[in-house]
C-alpha cells in the first residue's frame, strides 16, 4: 500500500502520545506528559504513569485527529508500541489499539518502541537508507544497531552493560541538585561550563575491551562524578555537568564512529531522547564530517518519546507487507529489538 | 439497544452482548494477568453475533489495577471508535448477592478486600478498602464472586455511573521523595525523634531514656529521613535494627503522620534490609500490630510473611503479628 494512514499509539513509559501519518508525512503528533507528577520521585512511577495513561488517552485521541483533520474510521492501519516499556503502561495502549482495530476492522500492528525511534527520521529526512547504523540513546536504552531493514531486521551490535545514558544524566543531575529529567537540565547547565575542566573517565574505550566493543558503561563515569563532589567541596557546577556530558557523548560517537569503520556502513541515524542533548548533536555532526559519515538526527521534538514514530513504523509494515498483529498481541516489557513486528 | 459489556475487575475476564436485556453473547476467561489478551479474543467471538452496538457498559472496579485498567482502557477506545456512549459502573454492584443486608468483597491483593455494603439493594457509600479481620461482624459477607454482565444494563440504566476506575487505594508504590535524605540517628536528634514517636504512638510510645539507652547499646542500627524545607532539614521519620545472631530484628520503623504515603517508610525499610544483609543473618523479623492498616501492606510488599501472631503484645486487646522475611 502506497502512503498508507496510520494511527499510532505510545504509552511505553510516562508519556500518553498519538501520532498520525501518511506514509512519510507527519499529519499530527500529540503528547500529553505525566513527568511533571514524576519530577519530586527524581523518576517515573510507573502506578502514576499508567493512571496518567488512561486519564488522557481518549483526550489525546481526539485531538491528534482534529490536528490531522481526519475521521478515525478513515486510517489505513492502528499501530501501537507493545514493548519494550513498563507493563502497565504499554497495556493501556495495546488495549486501546486492539480495540480500535476490531472496532473498525482495520489492522493492527504492535511494533518495537526502540525500532520506532529510527523509524521517525523518515518523517524529516524522507526514506532511511538500508543498511544503517543507529546509535539509539533515551531514558531506558542505549544500543548501537545495524538496521538492514527497518521492518524485518534489525541487528543488536552492542548495549550498555550498566545504566542507559539517559539515565546517567538523570542521576548526575540529582546529585547536581539539577531538576528531573536529567538531559536536558544537564544539557542547559553545562552551556556555561567547560567541558574539558575534569577529565572523568570514558567506559569501555580502552582498545582492550575486544569483547565489548561496542558496548557501553556509565556506571563507572557516574562513581567518578561522586567521588570528585566529594573532595571537592568548591566544585564549580557548570564545570562538573559539561565535563561529565564531554565524557558521555565522547563514548556514544567514538563508539558508533568505529562500529561503522568495522561494518562499512556509511549512514548513520541517532535516535531517542538523549538525541536531543545539544552537544550530542554538534559532536556527532562534526565527527562524522570527518570520517565522510552521513549523519542523520530526528529535530529534538521528535526524539522523545512519542506516537508519529509509532505511526511510521506502522506505515513502513504497511508498505512492506508486513503480516498485521493478533489483536489479542501480548506487550512485553522487556524485548530485544530483534522483534521489531508483533506476530 | 445492543450492549456490549464487560468486566476485568477480578481475576475473570468476562464480555457479553445484549439485545435490550436479552443475552446474545456471553464468554469469559478465568486468569489474573491475562485480561489484555482474552479481551480482544472474546470480542471477536462476540461480534461474530453481531457488530452492530449501541452502548458500552464498563465495570470501572474496584480491582486489582493492571487488569481493570486493561478493560477500561479496552471498552473506551471501542466506545471511541464507533463514536457510540460508554457507561461506567461500579463492579461490586454486579455481584450476586442476597436481598437483606450484606457486605461485597472481592481480593484486593496485599490481605486485603474491596468492599462495600449493601442494605436491601442499595449501596451505602462508595467502595473501600480493608483487611478482611476488620470488616463489621454480625453481616452476611458474599466473597470472591465475579460480577455478573446479565445485571450491567439494568446498573446502568439506573444512573449510578463512574467516568474513572474505582481505584480506592491510592498509587503507594513511590520511591522516595528527592528531597529527602536519610543518615544515621545521632543523640542530637532525639527531642524531633522523640516528638514525632509521641504522635505516633499515643498509647504507648518510647520514652527518652529507651530512645537514650537504645544508641547507646550495642548491635544497633539506626537511621533518619530529613526532608528539605525552607525552614531546613527536618526530620520526618526514623528506623532502627538490630542483629541478635541469625536474624535481624525491626524495633521500629516511624513516618511523622503529615508525610506519610510519601514512599518514606518504605525507603527505610529497604535500608534495615540492606543493613541486614551486611550483618550475614538469615531473615529479618518483626512484629506490627493487628488493624495497623498502613504497615501491613508495606510489609507484605517486601516480602514479609506472617509467622506467628502473639494476644495482648501491645496491650490489652491489642495483638500484634510476627512477619519474617528469609534473606
Amino acid at each position: 500500500m502506497n502512503e498508507p494512514l496510520v494511527l499510532g499509539i505510545e504509552t511505553s513509559c510516562d508519556e500518553t502520545a498519538v501520532g498520525i501519518v501518511r506514509g512519510r508525512t507527519l499529519l499530527a503528533n500529540i503528547i500529553s506528559s505525566s513527568v511533571s507528577e514524576h519530577a519530586r520521585f527524581g523518576g517515573v512511577v510507573p502506578e502514576i504513569a499508567s493512571r496518567a495513561h488512561l486519564e488522557s488517552m481518549q483526550g489525546v485521541l481526539h485531538q491528534a485527529l482534529h490536528m490531522a483533520g481526519i475521521r478515525l474510521k478513515d486510517i489505513d492501519g492502528v499501530a501501537v508500541t507493545a514493548g519494550p516499556g513498563l507493563i502497565g503502561a504499554l497495556l493501556v495502549g495495546t488495549s486501546s489499539a486492539s480495540a480500535i482495530s476490531l472496532a473498525l476492522d482495520k489492522p493492527l500492528y504492535g511494533v518495537n518502541h526502540l525500532a520506532a525511534h529510527i523509524a521517525v527520521d523518515g518523517l524529516e529526512n524522507g526514506d532511511i537508507s538500508e543498511p544503517c547504523l543507529a546509535l539509539l540513546v533515551s531514558g531506558g536504552h542505549t544500543s548501537l544497531l545495524q538496521v538492514n531493514d527497518l521492518v524485518r531486521d534489525i541487528q543488536p551490535l552492542g548495549s550498555t552493560i550498566d545504566d542507559a545514558a539517559g539515565e546517567a544524566f538523570d542521576k548526575i543531575a540529582r546529585i547536581l541538585d539539577l531538576d528531573f529529567p536529567g538531559g536536558p537540565s544537564i544539557d542547559r547547565e553545562a552551556k556555561a561550563g567547560d567541558p574539558d575542566a575534569i577529565a572523568f573517565p570514558r567506559g569501555l574505550t580502552s582498545g582492550t575491551d575486544g569483547e565489548h566493543k561496542f558496548d557501553f558503561s556509565f556506571s563507572g563515569l557516574k562513581t567518578a562524578v561522586a567521588r570528585y563532589l566529594e573532595k571537592t567541596p568548591l566544585y564549580v557546577r557548570a564545570d562538573v555537568a559539561a565535563s561529565f556530558q564531554e565524557a558521555v557523548v565522547d563514548v556514544l560517537v567514538a563508539k558508533t564512529i568505529e562500529a561503522a569503520r568495522s561494518t562499512g556502513i556509511e549512514s548513520v541515524v541517532i535516535a531517542g531522547g538523549v538525541a536531543a542533548n545539544s552537544r550530542l548533536r554538534e559532536w556527532a555532526q562534526k565527527r562524522c564530517a570527518d570520517a565522510g559519515l552521513t549523519l542523520r538526527i530526528p529535530k529534538a521534538g521528535l526524539c522523545t518519546d512519542n506516537g508519529a514514530m509509532v505511526a511510521a513504523l506502522g506505515a513502513y509494515a504497511m508498505e512492506r507487507g508486513a503480516t498485521p498483529s493478533d489483536p489479542a498481541l501480548e506487550a512485553l516489557s522487556s524485548v530485544g529489538v530483534g522483534q521489531i513486528l508483533w506476530g | 439497544m445492543i450492549t456490549l459489556a464487560l468486566d476485568t475487575s477480578t481475576d475473570r475476564t468476562s464480555l457479553a452482548i445484549f439485545d435490550g436485556g436479552r443475552e446474545l453473547f456471553s464468554g469469559f476467561h478465568d486468569g489474573a494477568t491475562e485480561h489484555g489478551h482474552f479481551l480482544p479474543y472474546l470480542l471477536k467471538e462476540a461480534m461474530k453475533v453481531t457488530a452492530e452496538i449501541d452502548q458500552v457498559v464498563i465495570g470501572m472496579g474496584p480491582g486489582p489495577f493492571t487488569g481493570l485498567r486493561s478493560g477500561i482502557s479496552f471498552g473506551q477506545a471501542f466506545a471511541f471508535a464507533r463514536d457510540i456512549p460508554w457507561i461506567g459502573i461500579c463492579s461490586l454492584d454486579a455481584i450476586p448477592r442476597p436481598d437483606g443486608e450484606c457486605i461485597v468483597t472481592v481480593d484486593a491483593r496485599r490481605k486485603e478486600v474491596f468492599y462495600a455494603h449493601y442494605i436491601d439493594g442499595v449501596r451505602r457509600g462508595e467502595p473501600r478498602v480493608a483487611s478482611p479481620r476488620s470488616l463489621p461482624t454480625g453481616i452476611a459477607i458474599i466473597k470472591d464472586l465475579t460480577p455478573d454482565l446479565s445485571r450491567f444494563v439494568e446498573i446502568a440504566l439506573r444512573g449510578d455511573h463512574y467516568r474513572t476506575p474505582i481505584y480506592v487505594r491510592r498509587p503507594d508504590a513511590y520511591p522516595a521523595p528527592a528531597n529527602v535524605k536519610f543518615r544515621a540517628m545521632t543523640p542530637l536528634d532525639l527531642v524531633v525523634v522523640h516528638r514525632i514517636e509521641k504522635d505516633s504512638y499515643r498509647d504507648d510510645p518510647w520514652t527518652m531514656a529507651q530512645f537514650k539507652e537504645e544508641m547507646g547499646a550495642k548491635n544497633r542500627f539506626y537511621i533518619v529521613a530529613e526532608m528539605g524545607k525552607e525552614s531546613g532539614q527536618e526530620i520526618v521519620g526514623y528506623a532502627g535494627a538490630t542483629e541478635r545472631g541469625e536474624s535481624c530484628d525491626i524495633l521500629t520503623l516511624t513516618v511523622d503522620e503529615r508525610h506519610r504515603r510519601l514512599g518514606i517508610g518504605r525507603e527505610l525499610l529497604r535500608r534495615l534490609i540492606d543493613w541486614a544483609r551486611t550483618q550475614q543473618v538469615e531473615k529479618v523479623m518483626l512484629e506490627v500490630r493487628i488493624g495497623n492498616d498502613q504497615a501491613l501492606p508495606l510489609y507484605l510488599d517486601f516480602g514479609f510473611v506472617e509467622i506467628a501472631t502473639r494476644k495482648n503484645y501491645y496491650g490489652p486487646g491489642k495483638d500484634a503479628i510476627i512477619m519474617e522475611k528469609v534473606l
